[in-house]
């Protein structure tokens, strides 16, 4: 003991952090190649390649996104009222808004609640969070009241379709993988009005629990949704009645 | 004297030269360096793209058409809209009023959000039988993958909010119940719902299996009228962001 206690008096300052770093480095190049494992054991010729082109496809999506929200905006801006316009434009352009908020193409703010929904620790294919828990709890918060919805961003709409694909999920076109960020604006009491709802609590005691699915939420004062920025048009419909 | 030279020789063993010493603290720099390297390797290995590594080849395709697909839309609606701000950007320097485009958009949005109603072709699916808010869900959903435009269950336009819920015989949307009988109706290309729709192990296929004491049928229709939703409203709690 007397010995060991010497030598670790012996070391300095310099020595003694030297080895604590070198100890950390260890630990960092060990979970470095454990998380490459599985893609190295995955990656075959042809993947490679389908992975780069998702990326670009996606990176290319967002900045498109980017734009039609930016059209949106300069376009409502050219539309703006001129404070000399008649009565019946004024209409007209509050008409527009309206429509617009309801049809979700504005970014909203109100009280509500956010969940975060994970997969299971445990591995099993069951404790997959799928397309169908998260449209399952969609649904649930718009019988509860919640007026405006998004999904790790993504907007829902009345043309949202929440697809699976593999262990992630496909949101107005969009690639989103978990854990899932579910915001919904509505009434202060949103979340206590699903706890009360009898279906709410079957998927919770049926599905989420006995899966170790994990599903967290936050009431939120405020919640901020951003506008859905797809595509908004008709292509096989016309508005209105038959001629 | 001696304890002092002794004393000495510890201070000289232990205490480094300034070579030693320069050397001990690019030492523990570039380890430093390199644990900074690597920690920001982590964090940025985690936080990149999570999932589409674990996808399979079949998957990426998958996502690869859904994704091609979706930024055509998008470009088209890009295109619609530059169009929309040159119209209105050339009425405004002529000194017009923007009515004509004002209205244009307007309806455009209001059938678009189901505010008012839309014609044109599309599906309709027979449903006869018991079947739970699931099912009639899971046939809504893959509509709108498929590119449904407009969708009504019994009469009551489907926006976003609406949900058909309840059990096999106690089924209801928008406070109206639908009993064992009712149609579901969709505006958009027949031949693409009817597709994916019907093809071999898709929805119809499943939530037959789910529900096989029910019939599902779907047929093409040349034209038909969906109604405006009754959700008139304008939201309570959800106000514009500034």
């Amino acid at each position: 003991m007397t010995a060991v206690r010497a030598w670790l008096r012996g070391l300095s300052s310099v020595q003694v952090t030297f080895a604590g770093a070198l100890l950390v480095l260890g630990f960092l190049v060990a979970a470095q190649i454990a998380a490459e494992g599985p893609r190295v054991r995955y990656s075959t010729e042809e993947r490679a390649p389908l992975i780069d082109t998702a990326l670009t496809l996606q990176t290319q999506q967002e900045s498109l996104k980017a734009a039609i929200l930016a059209l949106r905006q300069r376009i409502g801006e050219l539309e703006a009222l001129d404070p000399d316009a008649a009565a019946s434009l004024r209409r007209l352009y509050a008409d527009l808004e309206a429509a617009r908020l309801k049809a979700g193409l504005t970014a909203v703010s109100g009280p509500g609640v956010a969940f975060r929904f994970e997969d299971g620790a445990n591995g099993s294919v069951d404790a997959l969070v799928t397309a169908r828990d998260v449209r399952i709890l969609i649904e649930e918060l718009w019988l509860a009241g919640a007026e405006a919805i998004a999904v790790n961003g993504e907007r829902l709409v009345g043309s949202s379709a929440v697809i699976d694909i593999g262990g992630s999920l496909l949101v107005n076109s969009a690639y989103l993988a978990p854990p899932y960020e579910i915001k919904a604006v509505g009434p202060p009491d949103l979340y206590g009005r699903l706890q009360g709802s009898v279906a709410f609590a079957q998927f919770v005691h049926g599905r989420i629990e006995p899966a170790g699915l994990r599903l967290s939420v936050a009431e939120l004062q405020q919640a901020d949704l951003p506008a859905f920025a797809g595509t908004v048009g008709l292509r096989f419909g016309k508005p209105g009645q038959p001629q | 004297m001696t304890s002092r030279g002794a004393a000495g020789e510890a201070g000289v063993t232990r205490r480094p030269t300034d070579a030693s010493s320069l050397r001990s603290r690019l030492s523990v720099a570039a380890v430093a360096t390199l644990l900074g390297i690597l920690t920001i390797g982590q964090l940025r290995g985690q936080a990149g793209v999570p999932g589409l590594s674990a996808l399979s080849a079949t998957e990426l395709t998958q996502l690869i058409a859904n994704l091609t697909t979706g930024n055509d839309q998008l470009r088209t609606e890009i295109g619609e809209l530059q169009r929309q701000e040159a119209d209105i950007s050339s009425t405004k320097q002529r000194g017009e009023t923007t009515v004509d485009n004002l209205t244009a958009d307007l309806e455009r949005i209001r059938a678009w959000a189901g505010i008012t109603a839309v014609t044109g072709q599309g599906i309709v699916i027979s449903v006869q039988g018991p079947i739970g808010g699931d099912g009639v869900e899971d046939l809504l959903n893959e509509l709108r993958n498929a590119g449904a435009e407009a969708i009504a269950v019994a009469g009551v336009r489907v926006v976003g909010g609406v949900v058909v819920a309840g059990t096999p015989g106690g089924l209801s949307v928008e406070n109206q119940a639908l009993g064992d009988a009712f149609e579901i109706r969709a505006i958009g290309s027949p031949q693409i719902l009817t597709g994916t729709l019907t093809r071999t192990g898709g929805v119809i296929a499943q939530v037959g299996a789910a529900y096989p004491a029910t019939r599902l049928t779907v047929a093409p229709i040349e034209s038909m009228t969906l109604p405006a939703t009754e959700r008139t409203g304008p939201p309570t709690y959800a106000r514009p962001s500034l």
